[in-house]
């Protein structure tokens, strides 16, 4: 029985700890770090946040040029595909290759339509930061009441 | 006494932490060729400000923290702030005065150079 919210926050506390040392366990092995609690593949990941007439997306695309990125949308459809190219530069043995190389895609269905004329996308640091205004049909309306 | 003031009193010697970053561990490629080892780290977010590498007798230490800023009501979110973590052993020979750090568009490149006495030599054989 909890009964002080510092309980459930200790809980989860030890359960991160056991998460590192598994996560430091795997690294140990030569194997690259994957963020299996999370998703499958750890390329690519993204988040999506909601205002009134507007989403706004964020995206890790850590390394990528911004003529390497794809941008699609239609729609609700939204579509992101890329290459990402870092080769071996020359003359040098590998160690390790954990970071991702080669093409990619990742394709989103939107809550709402969007208006695709004025999608804007900018690359800072490694996130790709899309700001997707709703379209006209989709954004909330104000109702007076008579 | 019963079972409930028992918890409750327990609890109250417990010390309330202050949260904590998620830790993660950055993928990265390590590469090396007669004049340097080469190590490049993916830390999407990360600033500049942001980013420490220690190296300290024979231990490289990366760490990167990304503060992202939010907007609106979260729908999906499948990164977040997090501190990057990653620690190495490195060779002695690495020359750390000369260890050159890299940052653009989240990626970490670390050149870290060999001392002129780890570097291989070419022995000339001379003929008699």
């Amino acid at each position: 029985m909890f009964t002080r919210f510092s309980d459930i926050d200790r809980l989860f506390g030890t359960m991160d700890l056991l998460r590192q040392r598994l996560d430091n366990m795997s690294t140990d092995y030569n194997r690259p770090y994957r963020s299996t609690w999370l998703m499958e593949d750890g390329f690519l990941r993204a988040n999506l946040y909601q205002s009134g007439d507007a989403f706004e997306m964020r995206l890790e695309v850590p390394g990528m040029d911004k003529d390497a990125l794809d941008i699609k949308i239609q729609g609700n459809y939204l579509e992101i595909s890329g290459k990402r190219d870092h080769n071996v530069p020359d003359g040098y043995k590998v160690h390790k290759t954990e970071r991702l190389n080669g093409t990619f895609s990742r394709s989103f269905t939107l809550p709402d339509d969007v208006d695709s004329a004025r999608v804007e996308a900018t690359l800072k640091d490694g996130v790709l930061y899309l700001t997707l205004p709703k379209s006209e049909a989709a954004k909330p309306r104000q109702i007076s009441i008579s | 006494m019963d079972k409930n003031t028992e918890i409750a009193k327990r609890d109250d010697r417990n010390i309330e932490k202050t949260r904590e970053l998620y830790e993660a561990a950055p993928a990265v490629d390590i590469y090396e060729n007669e004049d340097e080892i080469l190590l490049v780290a993916d830390m999407p977010g990360v600033t500049k400000e942001e980013v420490s590498v220690n190296i300290d007798n024979g231990r490289l230490a990366l760490s990167g923290i990304r503060k992202l800023e939010t907007g609106g009501v979260a729908s999906w979110e499948e990164f977040g702030n997090v501190e990057f973590v990653r620690n190495f052993s490195v060779p002695q020979t690495i020359d750390v005065e000369n260890v050159k750090a890299e940052l653009k568009n989240g990626v970490l490149t670390l050149h870290m150079p060999k001392s002129e006495k780890a570097k291989p030599r070419q022995i000339e054989i001379k003929t008699a």
